[in-house]
């Protein structure tokens, strides 16, 4: 570990906890199912950001964490398509997309 | 302390965490997907310092590129959201969301700075090359696997959108 700000695995930590702090803050604050959404991107870059950074610094031999981050990313993109596919038909069927206020699933 | 390298650094790692926070406590959806957008770049600020180029260059490509823009989609055909009352709910809802945060917070802190995490084996030269090899020799199956889950939401986004048509 030398002087510089970046050769240092705990910043990194620091910013992946904040992100997936702030996750948490927004998933349970937000009121609309799509802030929710973006609220659960955040978390997941957090847990990315950790990944490469330990990586980086604890096993520096193979790209395994960097790989795990692709799959992150990947799973992000599916998971993204069909929770704004459901929500957009909450939004037909409701007429607003408050995530409280939605109490009945049948028809 | 103060050289370029560093100041860059605290630059991106601010441009995350200010974007992390207008993300959550803006009014505003379209104001929240600006600030994952935000954030997005300062993660791939991140990435290259972590000396992974090429991950840096596909989460702007992934998120920035796809995944926001689905989002502002998913924003425009669910609006118009300037009619709804504003995204800052109840006071009892700020203060449980605010505890559950800074216990989290503060709980994984402690246990993060406690470990030591036995840090700085060897020299770090992984290469993109590296990484395309893994994902299509020891990863091939997981790769695979990703590959079918976005073909079953592509899939499933579709027929949600179809078979909703007929409805009303």
């Amino acid at each position: 570990m030398t002087g510089f700000l970046y050769d240092n695995l705990n910043v990194y930590l620091f910013v992946g906890l904040f992100l997936l702090c702030c996750g948490i803050f927004g998933l349970v604050y937000r009121r609309t199912l799509i802030a929710m959404l973006i609220s659960i991107e955040l978390i997941m870059n957090g847990a990315g950001l950790n990944f490469v950074a330990f990586n980086r610094f604890v096993s520096p031999e193979g790209p395994e964490g960097m790989v795990f981050t692709l799959f992150i990313m990947g799973i992000a993109a599916a998971e993204t398509a069909i929770a704004l596919a459901v929500i957009i038909l909450i939004f037909k069927r409701f007429k607003h997309i408050e995530g409280s206020e939605i109490e009945e699933m049948k028809e | 302390m103060m050289n370029p390298g560093n100041l860059v650094f605290i630059f991106m790692v601010c441009v995350t965490m200010v974007g992390a926070l207008v993300t959550v406590v803006s009014g505003s959806v379209i104001y929240a997907m600006l600030g994952l957008v935000t954030t997005m770049f300062g993660i791939a600020g991140l990435y290259i310092y972590l000396n992974a180029p090429f991950l840096a260059m596909m989460q702007i490509l992934i998120y920035v590129g796809a995944i926001a823009i689905l989002i502002a989609f998913a924003i425009m055909l669910a609006g118009p959201f300037y009619k709804r009352p504003k995204e800052w709910t109840t006071s009892g809802k700020l203060v449980a969301s605010l505890v559950v945060s800074l216990v989290s917070f503060f709980v994984f802190f402690k246990l993060v700075m406690r470990v030591s995490w036995g840090e700085g084996g060897g020299v770090f030269a992984v290469t993109t090359k590296e990484i395309g090899r893994a994902l299509f020799d020891r990863y091939a199956l997981p790769f695979e696997l990703i590959s079918l889950l976005i073909v079953v939401s592509i899939i499933g986004a579709t027929m949600l959108a179809l078979l909703s048509k007929g409805e009303k």
